[in-house]
């Protein structure tokens, strides 16, 4: 591979003043205080407010729509319906696989509904009061048609089609991997393992409803959608160039405060396109903003795999093959990244840590009458995850081996990097056994063994320790490897650096912050950089009009990618600036460094000039470099050379009460692997955050449908999230292997938590759960759920119950 | 869900029978009926207010009673749609003469679609029983009240 200028990670040499400093998130006061600045929170002259009326069924044929009455109520302007918008472009699918089948995804449904909460008609009212009030007097003929909620009944003989183009329901099958050289590995085994696990549905629930604010100037034909996004570059080039054939640059997207995403805030949803139209139609802003039951039947879900597994191993626990069959769920329709979730983040990923001679993996997509499916924090690599690290716990337990010592075993070495798995990857670095060493003296592992086998033995204790040992691949990465694999985007990042008269800064960001804390770790790098103060520094990010290009924030790419972006165009303003200060000191620029914010000449140390020196000059120009533009301003845009491999090893320890079946977490280690960290406060809550998440998958989240396709855990009070009671302190440590290929050395962290924990915490459990005689349980577990196992378990093994 | 209960009201059975056959004291009875108009030979519409659970509304509703064996047992159908979603049920009503009063076996099956599933899925066996309470509490108040000549 060809070495670029910016492929390598160099060390700094000195002392660091903000970089890799816990310093307070800039953004909290703000955000603490009330005071940020949502899309709910905008409003503007003339709104007007759009609701949805939707489809109370999970399949259905739209008959004859009379909103009479609605239109007759008071204040209402309009009610929209799919003839209204049929010339409206499908949303699209931004990932494409061979043979995938792409249905059409109108904004409005025509005629049919293929979910609860597709949309059937829009009101467009004065106020939402108005327009929710009228959507109750819509009368909709809807000709009810079979449905299926689950991959395998949508798969099975008979099943009805959810579209006609899908015959057996099958959005696409995939594999990868060598069947070959994994059915010899298998033929060559002493043991083989298997494993049938179901990995549920989750709802996303980030913290800010999803809102639309689309507005129309009819004198220049442009448009301003406010909307709740992770990416609005992405959004402006869906919905300009695919969806409304505006062009682009007559369409600006502005993503403010955003109250978490974790992947439900990156693709393209019915209700901007609905807004953008509405407002044009109706020469008025229009506003639309979810309710949270709507939340709940809108926001794309994540997970939903079903699947069985096989490990080949050698009596010694050596690992000879892996084989992979996974039904995916996608849900009605393929929404933006979503054929890329089940295939090229999960298969690449079932290798995990570990030699694998051969593995085999097989997807199936498959459309079901429920919402769609899509990237959820961590996507596709958690399933990934949860799988692989699964199977080894229960390859140990069959074997008869300690978790920890069939992983060790097991790992790649520190000297075999840059790694090739047998899934496509290369491993750009990684050194696993010290974060795994870390995390068991963290643990006490020995006492815990010995507390757990006592307590087994008096039969009132049951504790479970849980191993997760985990990679994971972020930071995507090389816009023509991702070309190849089907995305439809590209997977740079992009930075501007405008450097003010004063010498203040503006850094312009094609990454998004909803939570991740750009304003404080981009201010950080850059002050660092500059020598300039944090305080100098601003960061704006999240507006289409200020930054030309830029493709949002998803898979743990914040750092790595559009970090690096800044670190190349701060490179680049330095070298400007020292040019400039040369200049003014009549000196070489070579002859010139930059000390404590001052540049001076080297071996001078009276005189200097300030960066407020050069800033002003580089804009007044009066006494400047003869071959130099004025102003000082750098944009660059980064390419990175590969994924970043963040790793590290998670170990959970629960307890279940053997009479109510109730888990209780007790203790919980991580030990992450990231790089340099460049603030250590925010990769600790950003791994906090991951954990509570993944551990809601495996203890408490659970989306239920019915066989009808109706959502019945569409509330808090049946869709249960982690609160603060549920977990404990978590004790985090990190070891610092810098990946070798971006100019910051940092991996992501983003989705590092939920990826490892939801294993962790799962084997945990079935850990504990050994002592019953049970070797799987499927997630979540549910006090009714562990009980019910432990009940069962003890009918089948009678001199059990006697204790 | 199948829920089911009984209920006694005090009167012969051929008055109970007799009432509910009458729509206008359907009507009376029904908990939030708003308005309820025949619509051809034992089938109605309704405008009901409800709440089930946190979901408040106002249901548009297809009501018909049909397999009457007077004056045994019927079955009625219930199709109410809201915003929120659709309330399908079919209940089967069973009266068995206790000499100066009857008792009234009810049992069905709701069947919610919708939004309405998600927010009230769980309740509604609760919810069906309390309903059936108020119903045939008023029933009996109704069945109190001096026979028209």
């Amino acid at each position: 591979m060809t070495k670029l200028p910016d492929s390598n990670y160099v060390a700094p040499t000195g002392p660091q003043k903000f970089m890799g400093k816990p310093i307070k998130r800039v953004e909290d006061p703000r955000f603490i205080t009330g005071a940020g600045m949502y899309t709910d929170d905008i409003n503007v002259h003339g709104q007007l407010h759009a609701a949805m009326l939707r489809s109370p069924y999970a399949h259905a044929k739209i008959g004859k729509i009379d909103a009479s009455e609605a239109l007759a109520l008071p204040g209402v302007h309009a009610v929209l319906t799919g003839e209204d918008m049929k010339d409206v472009g499908s949303i699209p699918t931004g990932w494409l696989l061979p043979g995938l089948v792409v249905p059409h995804h109108a904004a409005i449904a025509h005629t049919e509904v293929n979910y609860v909460g597709d949309i059937v008609a829009v009101v467009i009212a004065d106020t939402r009061a108005i327009a929710e009030d009228a959507v109750a007097l819509i009368d909709v003929d809807l000709e009810p048609l079979g449905s299926t909620s689950l991959g395998s009944q949508a798969m099975a003989e008979g099943a009805t089609l959810v579209h006609e183009e899908a015959p057996g329901n099958v959005a696409f099958q995939w594999e990868i991997g060598d069947a070959a050289a994994t059915e010899a590995g298998f033929a060559a085994a002493d043991k083989v393992v298997s494993l049938k696990l179901r990995n549920h549905r989750l709802v996303p629930n980030a913290i800010e409803p999803r809102a639309s604010l689309s507005e129309y100037r009819a004198a220049s034909d442009e448009y301003t959608l406010h909307t709740t996004s992770q990416n609005p570059h992405i959004h402006r080039l869906l919905l300009a160039a695919f969806v409304l054939g505006i062009p682009e640059q007559k369409l600006r997207v502005i993503s403010p405060d955003v109250g978490g995403g974790f992947g439900s805030k990156i693709f393209q949803y019915a209700e901007e396109v609905i807004v953008l139209f509405a407002s044009k139609k109706l020469r008025r802003p229009i506003k639309w903003a979810a309710r949270r039951s709507e939340a709940f039947v809108t926001d794309a879900q994540g997970r939903d795999h079903e699947s069985e597994a096989e490990i080949a191993l050698k009596a010694d626990g050596s690992f000879l093959a892996l084989r992979v069959k996974t039904l995916a769920n996608m849900g009605a329709y393929l929404t933006t990244f979503a054929p890329a979730v089940p295939t090229y983040l999960y298969g690449t990923l079932l290798n995990g840590v570990y030699k694998f001679p051969a593995i085999h993996a097989h997807v199936t997509g498959v459309f079901t009458n429920t919402v769609p499916v899509d990237a959820y924090r961590g996507a596709g690599r958690p399933e990934a995850t949860y799988l692989v690290e699964r199977i080894v716990s229960k390859a140990a337990q069959e074997l008869g081996m300690d978790p920890s010592e069939i992983r060790r075993k097991n790992f790649i070495q520190p000297q075999d990097f840059p790694y090739q798995t047998p899934v496509a990857l290369v491993y750009d670095s990684g050194n696993y056994e010290p974060a795994m060493d870390k995390a068991l003296g963290m643990a006490n592992y020995q006492n815990l063994l010995q507390e757990q086998a006592e307590g087994r033995a008096s039969g009132k204790k049951y504790i479970g320790i849980g191993f997760s040992t985990y990679v994971e691949a972020c930071g995507l990465a090389p816009s023509a490897l991702v070309g190849q694999l089907g995305a439809q985007a590209g997977q740079w990042e992009s930075s501007v650096v405008r450097v003010m008269p004063t010498g203040k800064v503006e850094v312009l960001t094609g990454s998004h912050s909803h939570g991740q804390g750009h304003e404080t770790t981009f201010a950080q790098l850059v002050a660092e950089e500059l020598q300039i103060p944090m305080e100098d520094v601003t960061i704006v990010h999240g507006d289409t009009g200020k930054m030309p290009f830029g493709w949002g924030t998803y898979g743990s790419r914040s750092a790595a990618v559009g970090g690096s972006a800044l670190k190349m165009a701060l490179g680049k303003i330095k070298a400007k600036a020292t040019k400039i200060a040369a200049h003014l000191l009549e000196a070489a620029p070579e002859d010139v460094e930059q000390v404590d914010g001052t540049f001076r000449v080297k071996g001078v140390p009276e005189g200097g000039k300030s960066f407020f020196d050069v800033a002003l000059m580089a804009h007044l120009a009066h006494n400047f470099p003869a071959d130099t533009e004025p102003g000082l301003e750098e944009q660059y845009m980064y390419d990175p050379k590969n994924f970043v491999y963040p790793f590290g090893t998670h170990i959970a320890v629960v307890e279940v009460d053997a009479d109510t079946g109730k888990v209780k977490l007790r203790q919980y280690v991580a030990v992450d692997d990231c790089g340099p960290l460049m603030n250590p406060m925010i990769v600790e809550g950003q791994v906090h955050g991951g954990i509570a998440q993944g551990f809601g998958q495996a203890v408490l989240e659970e989306t239920v449908y019915d066989e009808d396709g109706n959502l019945l855990s569409g509330n808090f009070m049946e869709y249960a999230m982690p609160r603060a009671e549920d977990m404990v302190q978590i004790q985090v440590d990190h070891t610092v292997t810098p990946s070798p290929h971006n100019p910051l050395g940092v991996k992501g962290i983003g989705e590092s938590g939920t990826i490892s924990s939801t294993a962790a915490v799962a084997n945990a459990v079935v850990n504990a759960l050994e002592a019953f005689g049970i070797n799987h349980l499927d997630m979540p577990y549910t006090p009714e759920k562990v009980w019910q196992a432990i009940q069962a378990a003890r009918k089948d093994m009678p001199q059990a119950a006697d204790d | 869900m199948q829920v089911d209960g009984s209920n006694v009201i005090q009167a012969p059975r051929e008055r109970v029978w007799a009432l509910l056959q009458d729509p206008d004291v359907l009507a009376r009875c029904v908990p939030g009926v708003q308005e309820m108009t025949p619509d051809g030979p034992d089938s109605y519409t309704a405008v009901l207010n409800v709440a089930v659970g946190p979901v408040k509304g106002k249901f548009k509703a297809k009501v018909k009673l049909s397999n009457q064996v007077p004056p045994e047992s019927m079955t009625l159908t219930i199709e109410a749609k809201a915003p929120t979603g659709i309330v399908n049920a079919v209940g089967q009503l069973v009266l068995v003469d206790q000499g100066e009063s009857t008792r009234v076996d009810w049992s069905g099956e709701p069947k919610m679609m919708g939004m309405i599933a998600s927010l009230a899925g769980r309740l509604i066996g609760g919810i069906s029983k309390s309903q059936a309470d108020v119903f045939f509490g008023n029933l009996e108040k109704e069945a109190q009240k001096p026979v028209p000549a």
